[in-house]
C-alpha cells in the first residue's frame, strides 16, 4: 500500500492552474524524487499533501488519511519545506524545542538530531547568523525529530556544499533502506540522480512520468550495435518493434530497448555481433524532453 | 487538554526566546518608573497638584498607556511574527488545527499581559509608596484598586487587539507603525478635533477610561470603559480568526 497517495488533484489560484487532475502514488522503502521545472506545481502539491493549502479538488493523504487528520503527525511525517521558516533571534536548538515542547517530543531529540545534521557545535548559535547550507540541515533536524515513517523533502540540496550534497545523498538512502517513504522534490532530475529509485515528474501541473529510474534511464539508452549487415538487422529489429536507426552499412542503433533484447534478436536471426556498447543519453535532456513536450501541448 | 497545554508552553518559549520581550518589558518598566518620579518632580511646581494630594498621586501612577502600547506592539510580533518569519508553516506542521493555534495564542499573549499589567503597575506604585513615604507621606487614594485593575485589563485587551492586528496584516512592520499612528495620531488628534465626544468609544479613549483615577471628565467610567475596550479586542479576534484559519499558507 502506498503512503502518499495523490489523486485527481487540482489546485487554481484565480485564472492560474497549479496543478492539473494529478494523481500519483509514492511507496515507503524507496526514495521517490518528485521533479518538475520551477513552476510546475511541485511545492504546491506539497502544501496541499500537508494541509498549508486548500486543494480546488482532489486529495491528497498520507496513510490514507488528510494530513489534518493525521494523529500525531510530527511522529508520522517529517517535512523539510524550505530553509526559511525560522526565527533569526532564535537559537537552532531553541526552534526545535519549540516543536518539541507544542508536541510533547523529549527534548534530548533536540540534541540527537542536531548531532545527526552536524550542527551540535552551532545548536546554541541564533539561526539569523546561519549559512543556506546550515538552514538546510536544521530543516532536516525538524524533520527527522519525531523520528517519523513518512519523509518529506522540498529541494533539499539546495545551498549545500559537495560533502553536504554527498551526506544528504547517504541519508535519504539510509532512510529508505528502513522501509520509510522518502518524498524528496527537485528542479534538476541530475540532481537526485544518484538517489532516487521512483520519479514522479510534473509539467505546468501535470504528471508527465510516474516510473522508476532504471525504466527512465532505459528510455535514454542507445544500444549501438556493428554486425556484418546492417541492413538486415535494421530490418530485423523492427519487425521486433525496437525503435532503430542505421548510422551505416555495419552499424545500426537501436532506441528504448536494452541490450539484452537486441543481442537476442539479432542472434536469432543468426546474425554475428561484431560489437555491442550501450551509451546512456544525458537524463537531463530526456527530463527537459518530458517536460517540454507537455508545455508544447500546452501552448 | 494535554495538548493545549503543551501549545500553551510552546507559545511561552517562543516569546521568551526572542530578544523583543525582555528588551520591551525593560524599557516599558523603566519608562512607567522614570514616569512616576518625574511626576513627583515636578508636583506643586507651574500649576500641578501638589505632592501628596490624590490629585498628584493619580497623575504620579498614570502610566497605563505604556503597558498598553507594549502589549500591542508584543501581541503583533507573536501573531505577525510567525507570518513574517514563516514559523508558522513548522507550527502548523505540527500541531495542524489552526483555530487551537491562534486560540492558545491568544491565551497565552493575553495572560502575559495581565501579568506584565500588574508587575508595571505594582512597581510603579512601589516606586511612588517608597518616594512618598521618603517626603513623609503615607497616604494613598482611594481609587488605587480600580486604577490596578483598570491597566491589568488595558493590557489584556490591547495584548489581544496586538495579536489580531498582527494575524491580519501579516506584516509586523506595517501593523505596528497602523497601530502606533492610530492609538497616538489618528485617536488622539484627529477623532478629538473632527468628532469631540467620540474618541472615548474607541480603544484608545476606553483605555483611558479604564486607566484613568474615578471621576475622570470625558471619558467612560471604568466598567463601561472596560466592557468597550473588551468588546473591541473580541471583535477584532473573530474577524481575524475567521480570515487567518482557512487561508492558504505559502
Amino acid at each position: 500500500m502506498s503512503t502518499i497517495s495523490v489523486r485527481n488533484l487540482t489546485k487554481r489560484y484565480g485564472p492560474v492552474l497549479a496543478t492539473d487532475d494529478l494523481s500519483f502514488d509514492v511507496q515507503p522503502g524507496k526514495v521517490t524524487g518528485f521533479l518538475g521545472p520551477n513552476g510546475s506545481g511541485k511545492t504546491t502539491t506539497l502544501r496541499i499533501l500537508l494541509g498549508l493549502a486548500a486543494p480546488t479538488s482532489g486529495t491528497a493523504t498520507i496513510d490514507g488519511r488528510a494530513y489534518r487528520q493525521l494523529p500525531d503527525p510530527v511522529r508520522r511525517v517529517g517535512v523539510a519545506l524550505d530553509s526559511n521558516t525560522f526565527h533569526p533571534g532564535r537559537s537552532a536548538a531553541q526552534h526545535l524545542r519549540v516543536i518539541a515542547t507544542a508536541t510533547g517530543l523529549p527534548h534530548r531529540r533536540v540534541d540527537e538530531v542536531l548531532g545527526l545534521v552536524g550542527l551540535s557545535d552551532a545548536a546554541g548559535r541564533s539561526v539569523g547568523g546561519f549559512s543556506l547550507g546550515m538552514r538546510q540541515r536544521l530543516s532536516l533536524a525538524g524533520a527527522l525529530l519525531g523520528d517519523p515513517g513518512v519523509l518529506i523533502f522540498d529541494e533539499p540540496l539546495n545551498g549545500l556544499d559537495p560533502d553536504g550534497i554527498r551526506w544528504i545523498r547517504g541519508l535519504l538512502r539510509s532512510l529508505a533502506a528502513e522501509n520509510r517513504t522518502v518524498f524528496v522534490s527537485s528542479h534538476l532530475l541530475t540532481e537526485v540522480s544518484q538517489t532516487v529509485d521512483d520519479v514522479v515528474v510534473l509539467s505546468r501541473g501535470r504528471l508527465v512520468a510516474e516510473t522508476t529510474l532504471s525504466e527512465l534511464t532505459e528510455r535514454t539508452s542507445v544500444v549501438r550495435v556493428r554486425t556484418t549487415d546492417a541492413s538486415r538487422l535494421f530490418d530485423v529489429l523492427a519487425s521486433a518493434g525496437i525503435q532503430v536507426r542505421l548510422v551505416d552499412g555495419s552499424t545500426v542503433e537501436g532506441r528504448h530497448a536494452s541490450a539484452e533484447a537486441i543481442g537476442l534478436a539479432a542472434a536469432g536471426a543468426g546474425l554475428p555481433i561484431l560489437e555491442l556498447s550501450r551509451q546512456d543519453e544525458d537524463l537531463e535532456s530526456l527530463f527537459f524532453d518530458l517536460v517540454h513536450q507537455n508545455q508544447e501541448i500546452a501552448a | 487538554m494535554k495538548g493545549t497545554l503543551r501549545l500553551a508552553r510552546a507559545e511561552l518559549r517562543k516569546l521568551f526566546t526572542t530578544k523583543a520581550l525582555p528588551v520591551s518589558f525593560a524599557i516599558a518598566i523603566a519608562l512607567a518608573i522614570a514616569s512616576v518620579l518625574i511626576n513627583a518632580t515636578v508636583a506643586g511646581k507651574s500649576g500641578s497638584p501638589r505632592l501628596g494630594t490624590d490629585a498628584s498621586t493619580y497623575q504620579m501612577l498614570k502610566f497605563g498607556a505604556i503597558a498598553c502600547v507594549v502589549m500591542l506592539i508584543l501581541g503583533i510580533l507573536a501573531a505577525g511574527g510567525e507570518f513574517r518569519h514563516r514559523t508558522i508553516i513548522p507550527a502548523v506542521l505540527a500541531t495542524p488545527h489552526r483555530a487551537r493555534i491562534f486560540a492558545v495564542k491568544v491565551a497565552v499573549v493575553a495572560g502575559l499581559g495581565a501579568a506584565f499589567g500588574a508587575v508595571i503597575f505594582g512597581l510603579g506604585l512601589g516606586t511612588a509608596v517608597l518616594t512618598l513615604s521618603a517626603h513623609g507621606i503615607h497616604h494613598l487614594p482611594p481609587g488605587i484598586g480600580s486604577l490596578y485593575a483598570g491597566t491589568v485589563i488595558s493590557s489584556v485587551c490591547f495584548a489581544m487587539i496586538g495579536v489580531a492586528l498582527g494575524a491580519l496584516t501579516r506584516n509586523t512592520i506595517g501593523a505596528i507603525v497602523l497601530a502606533i499612528a492610530w492609538v497616538l495620531f489618528v485617536e488622539q488628534v484627529i477623532l478629538q478635533n473632527i468628532a469631540p465626544g467620540v474618541e472615548k468609544w474607541l480603544p484608545t479613549g476606553a483605555a483611558i477610561g479604564l486607566t484613568s483615577p474615578p471621576g475622570a471628565a470625558h471619558f467612560l467610567a471604568p466598567l463601561a470603559a472596560g466592557l468597550v475596550l473588551t468588546a473591541y479586542a473580541l471583535v477584532m479576534l473573530a474577524v481575524a480568526s475567521r480570515t487567518t484559519i482557512g487561508r492558504d499558507l505559502a
